[in-house]
């Protein structure tokens, strides 16, 4: 096994391809194509959707999973909601809303003109900082003027890429005019989201689902996958995987498919998860994940390759992650900063006896999961990299190289 | 009742665990280490008086 570079390749799906039908070349689907491959833009009422994404039970794709049908009934309908699809992307490891954007834009738009036909609305704002899947999308826009004219206004506003600014109460706030961080109320964007107007924001897979949904119709929708959580999902496979780059496979799916044997430490959900020992026995469904402790979040799985030093890796995301810090919150500025430290010190084959205690400080103490998510990274890495700590105790090194496998930023991942 | 700190506004100042040791402590930089949310009845004018002492406005005390 080599040390793979994640590389703009093109995506793979493992058995039935849905979201990724016709793009596994990695051939964007103009809208002729998308039209021969998925029928025609087809619309629902709010409670059919709903009483859809119920039947499927639909869970938003972004990170949080949560229900795409509390979700849809939570938000009022009527001229002044708003229809936001976060695209932003900001963990630098996943790559699959872009992937979607870039080759399959008309999917995506299907699904957020189908969710704003049924809440009412005409307004679909789409934050996105890729600038492939900008243009992409534009283009795609541009394609629909023509061919297909529908009473939506849709606009692209460019975000900025920091990990944070995904979060959608910042995009809400950064879309508004405002700072791109988290607020500190926990305000609900169906009460009150983009301009103050109940707001339906999800994630750019989660509205090609949706498009799925309202194509196939729930019960062919339900035909593959868990009973749990049917259908497909996306997945971002880095380093030591079965492939590389964006995946699409059924829920039912068992993890070892994708990252076979036990050659070491698997990450799920990034860098926001956590690390296990091995995969086995657990499948793709967001919910039975959650039931063992465990999330997908945005999809990004990960095994370092053996001859890649994992204490490396995992320090090399710590720094990124307490960089990431919005700043607003003093606990996890200083607190991110001095774990990154007492992880690097790990690193060097120095002691740390702070990191407990440093962990422990940023638990719920943040106006975001940030603070959080970082501690469920190093924590679950600290536990299962023992043997690799001994090691660098002992000797102040591993004697393998660090080799960048968990992407940090633009630079590292073309 | 419940003691809330609002982390976006806080700046460690430090008074509010003095002020509410029952339910809050400061950690080394002098931000707070919420103990125990739930504000005991006998102790609300204390968590009232650390609320107003608060020099960045950063603490609430909520209904549950």
């Amino acid at each position: 096994m080599s040390t793979t570079p994640l590389t703009r390749s093109a995506p793979t799906a493992f058995g039935s391809a849905r979201l990724l039908a016709g793009v596994t070349h990695g051939t964007r689907a103009d809208l002729s194509t998308h039209r021969r491959l998925h029928g025609p833009q087809r619309h629902r009422t709010l409670e059919e959707l709903a009483a859809d994404a119920a039947r499927v039970q639909l869970l938003g794709r972004g990170g949080a999973a949560f229900p795409v049908a509390t979700k849809l009934a939570a938000v009022p309908p009527g001229r002044r909601t708003q229809v936001v699809v976060n695209g932003s992307e900001s963990e630098p490891a996943s790559r699959k809303d872009r992937t979607l954007m870039t080759l399959t834009p008309h999917l995506v738009l299907d699904g957020a003109l189908a969710v704003a036909r049924a809440l009412r609305t005409s307004h679909v704002t789409i934050a996105v900082h890729d600038q492939a899947a900008a243009s992409s999308l534009h283009a795609a826009l541009q394609e629909r003027a023509l061919a297909e004219p529908s009473p939506e206004l849709v606009r692209v506003e460019r975000r900025p890429a920091r990990f944070v600014a995904g979060e959608i109460r910042a995009v809400l706030r950064g879309l508004d005019g405002g700072p791109a961080v988290p607020p500190s109320r926990r305000t609900l964007p169906s009460e009150a989201g983009l301009h103050g107007a109940p707001t339906f924001a999800s994630n750019v897979e989660t509205f090609a689902q949706i498009a799925l949904l309202v194509s196939l119709g729930p019960a062919e929708y339900a035909a593959v996958g868990s009973p749990e959580e049917p259908g497909t999902t996306l997945l971002t496979l880095l380093g030591d995987t079965r492939a590389q780059g964006v995946v699409e496979v059924p829920t039912d799916l068992p993890l070892d498919a994708l990252v076979p044997g036990t050659s070491g430490p698997v990450l799920l959900g990034g860098y926001h998860g956590r690390w296990v020992e091995d995969v086995v026995g657990l499948s793709v469904t967001r919910p039975a994940l959650r039931a063992g402790g465990l999330a997908l979040n945005a999809g990004v799985v990960a095994r370092l390759p053996r001859e890649a030093c994992a204490l490396a890796e995992v320090t090399a995301v710590t720094r990124w992650l307490a960089a990431q810090s919005a700043g607003q919150c003093g606990p996890c500025l200083f607190g991110t900063a001095a774990l990154a430290r007492d992880v690097d010190d790990l690193l060097h084959g120095r002691t740390a006896p702070e990191v407990d205690a440093r962990l422990a400080g940023l638990v719920r103490r943040g106006a975001c999961a940030h603070p959080d998510g970082t501690v469920a990274f190093v924590t679950s890495a600290l536990d299962v990299l023992t043997d690799e700590l001994a090691t660098h105790r002992r000797h102040g090194t591993c004697g393998r190289p660090y080799a960048g496998v968990l992407p940090l930023g633009e630079r590292s991942v073309r | 009742m419940r003691i809330e700190v609002d982390w976006t506004r806080c700046d460690g100042h430090g008074l509010c665990g003095l002020l509410l040791p029952e339910n809050l402590a400061n950690d080394t930089d002098g931000f707070p280490v919420v103990r125990d949310p739930e504000v005991a009845p006998g102790n609300v004018h204390h968590a009232r008086r650390a609320v107003s002492a608060c020099p960045a406005l950063a603490l609430r005390l909520s209904r549950p």
